[in-house]
């Protein structure tokens, strides 16, 4: 019973993280229409962004100051790679709700581009993330580690903020509208293209607190955003694509079937139980456990 | 108070307003009439700035406007309101009506306003919490009037508030229209149903094939000959369905 309990706990802040990065990667795809595949390298931008912030505070208490560093750095490198890159190509293909394969291929390329330019960067070797987290805490039989309660909390908190944002203030009414539709939003009065940026911006700094959420459990490394892209997507189809609460949902079910599954049949398969997941999902509910009309979004 | 002087525009290569000149005065209600395909809604686009114009001028309160984003033009006061059918569906009627007013800070301000809107349509008041998606096509219409007023506008651009409504519904819609242009609104609108805008304005335009085809008050427009043929109908049976193009 207590190996079940410590493998749902792992399972819980490991799928957290799975559910931050799809909640990113749904953000951007119901708020302007990209399917982006350069954010598991926006996440692993993130957490060398993170390891920058952390060299400069240093250990001590700076840790949610690293991770509000990192967030508000790698937000305005997404809002960078937007205005320059992406603006340009969702622009000639008329506008965000039609970009399509331009746009896609387009996010490889940038894939590869972001990994090339961390390569030379940081170089190939992994990084240790070493955050003194303390003793785990132990609740009866089980020994909590304190990074796993970090993650919980520290996601816990950005999906709350997140969800208060875009329901109960002025600028997240807005962010709904050109979710919705970018033409009406413009004729409230709404400036758009600002509000692109900003989701983008929003949606790259949620990927760069996965990153350092994860840093102190895994290393640091160059190819660190290429599972947790895939394992994302997974999570983001499992709930629902496009929908935010479904984005977390299914990040969490990913996170503790791949924990349980390692931990009762074997650890050698790990990254075989997500798909099995998505696969169970796909044939028994093919729009995702929240999907509902993929017209209604936001 | 909005001039457009011999605007052209289309989408690519496809040019679809050949020259579009019309005037609307403060506080005057002007109809833009017109059939499908015509460019009755392209001219809307490129007033409000989803299209930029590619020849002519158009001046709003002394100012040209044209080629200017669209939420800088909704900042001078021009506000385009949409059919019903573009209401957002997942929000709430409320919701929908602060949208409205993005525009504005002054939270006192907007919340007079919304007052004011409630006032024109109860029946938004009544669903004020409901997502508009629950909302019919006539509830739709007065959601879509009322946002457009909520940015407290010096004119708004009203898209065929009587697409496709019932009878009756129009009636009702078209005497809250004549009520807010009592109260002191600028307005230009397009319709289809030739009839009853033209019943409501004080002058119409008549646009062909991107362009202005007949203008005139809108009495002499009912009485014209030219008019009565190509949108009125002239047969009995037409009148009786009280249909103004189809």
């Amino acid at each position: 019973m207590q190996y079940f309990l410590d493998l749902v706990i792992v399972g819980l802040s490991i799928g957290i993280v799975y559910g931050l990065v799809a909640l990113s990667i749904s953000l951007v795809y119901s708020g302007l229409d990209i399917v982006h595949f350069a954010h598991g390298e926006i996440y692993m931008l993130g957490a060398f962004l993170g390891l920058v912030v952390f060299q400069f505070v240093g250990a001590g208490p700076g840790y949610p100051l690293v991770l509000l560093g990192s967030m508000v750095l790698t937000g305005f490198v997404g809002v960078a790679i937007e205005r320059l890159f992406y603006r340009r190509l969702t622009r000639a293909g008329g506008g965000y709700t039609f970009a399509g394969m331009g746009m896609i291929i387009c996010s490889f390329g940038m894939s590869i581009v972001l990994q090339n330019v961390a390569f030379l960067i940081w170089g190939p070797k992994a990084l240790p993330f070493p955050v003194p987290f303390g003793m785990p805490i132990e609740i009866g039989d089980i020994a909590l580690p304190r990074s796993y309660l970090w993650i919980i909390i520290a996601a816990v908190v950005l999906m709350t903020g997140l969800h208060l944002f875009l329901k109960k203030t002025r600028l997240g009414l807005a962010v709904r509208a050109v979710a919705h539709n970018k033409e009406i939003a413009y004729l409230m009065g709404i400036n758009v293209p600002l509000m692109i940026s900003l989701v983008f911006g929003i949606a790259c700094a949620l990927a760069a607190a996965a990153g350092v959420l994860i840093g102190p459990i895994n290393y640091v490394q160059v190819l660190m955003g290429i599972g947790i892209l895939i394992k994302a997507f997974a999570a983001a189809v499992v709930g629902g694509f496009g929908n935010l609460p479904g984005a977390v949902v299914g990040g969490l079910l990913v996170g503790v079937t791949e924990s349980l599954g390692a931990g009762y049949v074997s650890g050698n398969y790990k990254d075989i139980y997500a798909f099995l997941l998505l696969i169970l999902v796909l044939m028994l509910r093919p729009s995702g456990i929240f999907g509902v009309d993929a017209r209604v979004k936001a | 108070m909005l001039e457009i002087d011999s605007v052209e525009g289309g989408y690519g290569s496809v040019q679809i307003l050949n020259g579009v000149t019309l005037k609307v005065a403060r506080g005057q209600m002007v109809a833009l009439l017109g059939g499908n395909g015509t460019g009755k809604s392209t001219l809307l686009k490129a007033i409000s700035g989803l299209l930029k114009p590619t020849g002519g001028t158009i001046t709003f309160d002394g100012q040209r406007i044209d080629g200017l984003r669209p939420d800088l033009i909704v900042r001078r006061g021009l506000v385009q309101v949409t059919q019903g059918k573009e209401a957002y569906p997942a929000m709430t009627v409320e919701e929908n009506l602060r949208l409205g007013a993005f525009v504005r800070r002054d939270r006192a301000g907007v919340r007079r306003t919304l007052d004011r809107v409630f006032e024109y349509f109860p029946v938004l008041r009544e669903r004020r919490g409901q997502l508009a998606a629950t909302l019919s096509g006539g509830q739709l219409q007065m959601l879509c009037i009322g946002r457009g007023l909520m940015s407290e506008p010096k004119m708004i651009l009203l898209d065929e508030p009587s697409a496709a409504l019932a009878p009756q519904i129009v009636l009702d819609i078209f005497r809250i229209i004549g009520r807010i242009c009592r109260d002191g609104m600028t307005l230009l609108m397009v319709e289809q149903n030739v009839r009853m805008a033209l019943l409501l304005a004080e002058y119409g335009y008549v646009i062909k094939d991107g362009v202005i085809h007949i203008e005139g008050p809108a009495e002499a427009l009912i009485g014209d000959d030219n008019v009565r043929l190509s949108y009125l109908g002239g047969t009995v049976a037409d009148r009786d369905r009280g249909l103004g193009l189809h």
